[in-house]
């Protein structure tokens, strides 16, 4: 796709015009109307005030957990990093893998083989490991090329078996079976000079504390995310659209079908491996067991819960499936009744998986489209407010 | 002639083809293969008919081995009873799950119904989680300890007893496939759903009907795994081995599950011996890949058509 399109100045729409949208270059456009320019404005501000307010020392009412949520939202940056990736390949193109957890693996034996043992740089790692993702995802998209549904969902559950092998054999060979302990990153020493982060000591600001985490994790999950939600307004986006409705009707369309699948696996494995990477620092300690199949199963909770085939409903996903444990281990220690029944507060883990559980499962039979769907009608009843039904 | 070998090689490479090794391994590897088989059986049958990739047949495995817990250690009911009541009360499940979700979802994409088995799934490992505790069972020791001696090879009797119980059990469908009006029924609308129906079957009694079967299978296959296995709520990715078991027979075929478990039960069990534990899992996907890239369609299954 060509940039002129974005940067041609239009001339100004009527007023009644700039809030809506009227041909297909709005309906494309990533902030094609006043109002969701407006929003994502909010988003912003919250976005930098949040971490802010997080890093005072406030008091809520009724003992809500505040310090807590700083670790929260990485982990929402992490998670929404990788289930945005999951859903390009699975809700966006249809091709369905249980790969991704193995994916996962690969950011963490970059981070391992470059990062830990050899020293090298972040950044450098980050691109390394992204690199390293997407040969991998090409390799395991080619199974795709032949297969489909059922058979290619068990190519790759193989693919993700064979990665647990890899990753085991990787740790005993270079790290022993206490698993790799992975130091907490230094930027370059220019970052010191940055002006309400920057260090006096004239050295890189080290990730040490979940706000510095958020100022590193933000650009980098935020940047990424708009890459691949621009990617799905492309000719390759709605390529990807094609070969999920049907890939044999895509390819009548003059879409090369084997070069989408590969790109979409290659593009989501890729974001998946740095995904991983940055887990990995983040998370300090990773061992034998550090990647199972529930990853990847939890991906898809967080896709279906924000609903799948769009960028934004997996973002909303992952922000759900953090957000709820903490909220639900609030209500649990402070709400009146819940507080006194024993028997919620020796199962905390197993009530919250079962919560998803449900939820999938209730989710896909009232309400496909997830959060999104239901943000979308909340938004909509405002919108044409004094004529909703 | 007078290449170096490599250091061990001469052993594994004379261990790997030694009968006298083999030929236990074989033998186990036909009991967990059976096992495999009849958990693939369940999944075909509820693909063939109902259209669903059930992603939670490991989980209903491992609630088939949970039952048999509470029957088996928990109040002692011997294996003769336990056996049927596991099967009755996983069938109870099968037509609960078919009543209350699935049969509200027939219609929508393949891969919603995918993700709804992931959340049924879930929430059965959850309650699982819940109702025995996270910590490990042990074997359920139901079946009877030691082994016989065969020639030279000794053969466990629970391995024996597994093959025959599953043995008695395949040659029941078979019969309930063949001679009754409900296999009759079952079988039609799995191989054409709209043709049955215009014949007046109804294609929501077979449904329920299906998922009761299916998962009484994998309940029966849960406390047969149960005696000769642990019992943890991880066990539940041993039941993802059923599903290549059922690639390689062939996703449509019947009896190809039960052939592609042996397979798959054999082929695990003699790589996991020879190359290290670690091989066991993904000793069914390396045969998978062999099998999609020789024969995409499984060793019975037919070629699906496209239309566009």
């Amino acid at each position: 796709m060509s940039v002129a399109p974005l940067l041609r100045r239009r001339s100004r729409p009527h007023p009644v015009l700039r809030r809506v949208v009227t041909d297909y270059r709005d309906e494309i456009g990533i902030l094609p109307t006043r109002a969701s320019r407006r929003w994502a404005v909010l988003v912003g501000i919250i976005a930098i005030v949040l971490p802010w307010l997080l890093s005072r020392d406030l008091q809520p009412p009724m003992g809500f957990p505040w310090s807590t949520w700083s670790q929260v939202i990485n982990l929402t940056l992490l998670s929404a990093l990788g289930a945005a990736a999951f859903n390009l390949l699975v809700g966006y193109t249809g091709q369905l893998s249980l790969a991704h957890a193995g994916f996962l693996t690969v950011g963490a034996m970059v981070v391992g083989a470059a990062g830990v043992k050899r020293g090298w740089p972040l950044p450098l790692v980050l691109v390394a490991g992204a690199a390293v993702g997407l040969i991998v995802g090409v390799v395991t998209g080619l199974p795709a090329l032949r297969l489909r549904g059922p058979y290619l969902l068990l190519a790759t559950l193989g693919v993700f078996f064979i990665s647990q092998l890899v990753w085991k054999e990787f740790l005993v060979a270079n790290f022993g079976f206490v698993g790799m302990q992975v130091p907490q990153p230094r930027l370059p020493s220019w970052t010191a000079g940055l002006p309400l982060f920057g260090t006096d000591t004239g050295q890189g600001l080290v990730i040490n504390s979940n706000f510095r985490w958020y100022i590193l994790l933000l650009p980098v999950c935020g940047l990424t995310i708009l890459f691949l939600s621009n990617l799905t307004r492309s000719r390759e986006g709605r390529a990807f659209a094609a070969v999920r409705e049907r890939d044999v009707s895509a390819s009548l369309l003059g879409i090369n079908v084997a070069r989408t699948k590969l790109l979409a696996f290659a593009v989501s494995s890729a974001v998946v491996a740095l995904a991983g990477a940055l887990s990995s620092y983040f998370l300090g300690a990773r061992g034998e067991d550090s990647f199972p199949i529930q990853i990847t199963l939890n991906f898809a909770i967080m896709i279906v819960v924000g609903g799948f085939s769009s960028i934004q409903g997996a973002v909303f996903g992952a922000m759900f499936f953090h957000a709820m444990p903490e909220i639900t281990k609030w209500l649990r220690s402070e709400a009146p009744v819940l507080r006194d029944v024993d028997y919620l507060q020796d199962h905390a883990g197993e009530i919250d998986l079962l919560l998803f559980g449900l939820l999938v499962v209730v989710v896909l039979m009232t309400k496909p489209e997830g959060l999104t769907g239901l943000w979308r009608d909340v938004k909509g009843w405002f919108t044409r407010w004094p004529f909703t039904s | 002639m007078g290449r170096p070998v490599p250091r061990g090689g001469p052993v594994i490479i004379a261990s790997a083809f030694d009968l006298s090794t083999n030929l236990p391994l074989i033998i186990g590897g036909i009991a967990l293969g059976s096992i495999y088989g009849i958990v693939a059986l369940g999944f075909v049958l509820v693909y063939k008919s109902t259209g669903v990739l059930n992603l939670a047949q490991g989980d209903f495995l491992m609630l088939g081995a949970y039952f048999s817990v509470t029957l088996l250690v928990t109040n002692d009911l011997g294996l003769l009873v336990s056996l049927p009541l596991v099967a009755v009360s996983m069938a109870l499940v099968g037509l609960a799950i078919h009543f209350s979700v699935m049969r509200r979802l027939v219609g929508q994409p393949f891969f919603s119904i995918v993700l709804v088995t992931i959340g049924l799934g879930t929430i059965i490992r959850a309650l699982l989680l819940m109702r025995y505790g996270p910590i490990e069972k042990g074997r359920l020791g139901a079946l009877p300890e030691g082994s016989f001696s065969l020639g030279s090879t000794k053969i466990l009797w629970a391995n024996l007893i597994i093959v025959g119980i599953i043995g008695l059990l395949l040659v029941g469908f078979m019969l309930f496939f063949r001679f009754t009006r409900m296999g009759l029924h079952i079988r039609a609308v799995a191989d054409n759903l709209e043709a049955a129906a215009a014949q007046g079957i109804k294609p929501d009694t077979v449904y329920a009907m299906t998922w009761g079967v299916s998962l009484a299978l994998a309940g029966i296959a849960g406390l047969l795994f149960g005696n000769v296995n642990n019992v943890t709520p991880q066990a539940s990715t041993i039941g993802l081995a059923a599903m290549p078991a059922a690639v390689i027979g062939g996703l449509g075929s019947l009896g190809g599950a039960v052939v592609g478990g042996l397979i798959v039960g054999v082929f695990e069990l003699l790589l996991g011996y020879h190359l290290g534990q670690s091989w066991r899992q993904p000793a069914a996907y390396m045969l998978l890949f062999a099998m999609l890239l020789v024969k995409p369609t499984g060793l019975f299954g037919r070629r699906e058509l496209d239309r566009v």
